[in-house]
């Protein structure tokens, strides 16, 4: 099967792509990893259930890792009214980030000769699920501290080098849902 | 005669100027911060679909975004400001929020 040729239109509320299964292998595994990071961000020591069924999370202070605390940032550059955000707002953000990666992750398993079909709600899914991927890799790579240039210049053997190439790849595709969705919005 | 007791004169500005001090309605902003991944054509999509602006204005404000470091894109109550840095979290975008005076 070819390479994807990224997302077209399809219609007045519809946006198709073909993915080879190289590619939807990478693409669940990738947001694979991103429920998981999310997950180490449960509340484990939460055990309140009314406090739970209405999002109120223990945490209030920022993730230590940096990839979650980029999916997951403060709201305030107030330390304490960005701890009162956090405790109340939190544990949504979180599910909604697991619902976009999982938008992906099924849609990909369950796509017949690869072709996935998305309708506005799961296309806005996947831009945030696929962004969501995106800012862990950029996260890693330190795109805040390299230039483009820099990184196209990794050593062919550097494991940072594909993953580099995946993360352009995916930035490319995220731009063919862009286009396909901001027609819509000129017509 | 007695004493008048002390009266507070308060006219109609003090008064607008002392309930704006109790209320949740003072100016809040939502301030959007560069990053170096989000991409410049999803920043200005998201603009468009979170607060409805055209494409013209979203790319001015994400222009704005990239060149200066930051743009106010929105300002209001601190509730509405609160759930618009939640819908950018949400979409991933560096978002947060502050009083008007604080920026």
């Amino acid at each position: 099967m070819s390479p994807t040729e990224g997302f077209l239109r399809h219609g007045s509320d519809s946006y198709i792509a073909n993915f080879a299964e190289t590619e939807r292998e990478v693409l669940v595994n990738l947001v694979q990893q991103v429920i998981e990071i999310l997950a180490e961000r449960h509340d484990h020591a939460n055990e309140d259930p009314l406090a739970a069924m209405v999002g109120i999370t223990t945490h209030d202070s920022p993730p230590d890792d940096e990839v979650l605390l980029r999916l997951l940032p403060n709201a305030y550059q107030d330390g304490v009214d960005a701890a009162e955000f956090r405790r109340y707002t939190e544990s949504t953000l979180r599910d909604k980030k697991r619902a976009h990666a999982m938008s992906i992750r099924m849609l990909l398993l369950s796509a017949t000769d690869g072709d996935v079909v998305l309708d506005f709600d799961n296309a806005q899914a996947w831009l945030g699920g696929l962004n969501d991927v995106r800012l862990a890799l950029g996260v890693r790579l330190r795109v805040d501290q390299h230039s483009h240039d820099d990184l196209e210049l990794l050593a062919p053997d550097d494991p940072m080098r594909a993953v580099y190439a995946v993360y352009t790849w995916l930035g490319w595709l995220q731009e063919t849902l862009v286009e396909a969705l901001m027609d819509e919005a000129n017509s | 005669m007695g004493k008048l007791k002390p009266q507070p004169t308060v006219s109609e500005e003090t008064a607008a100027e002392i309930s704006a001090i109790f209320s949740s309605d003072r100016p809040w902003v939502v301030v959007v911060w560069d990053d170096p991944i989000n991409l410049m054509t999803y920043v200005t999509y998201v603009f468009m679909t979170v607060f409805g602006f055209s494409k013209e204005k979203a790319t001015e404000l994400m222009m704005q975004v990239h060149n200066e470091g930051k743009s106010i894109v929105a300002k209001g109550a601190r509730e509405e400001m609160e759930r618009y840095v939640q819908q950018l979290h949400e979409y991933g975008l560096w978002a947060t929020l502050a009083r008007e005076d604080q920026i």
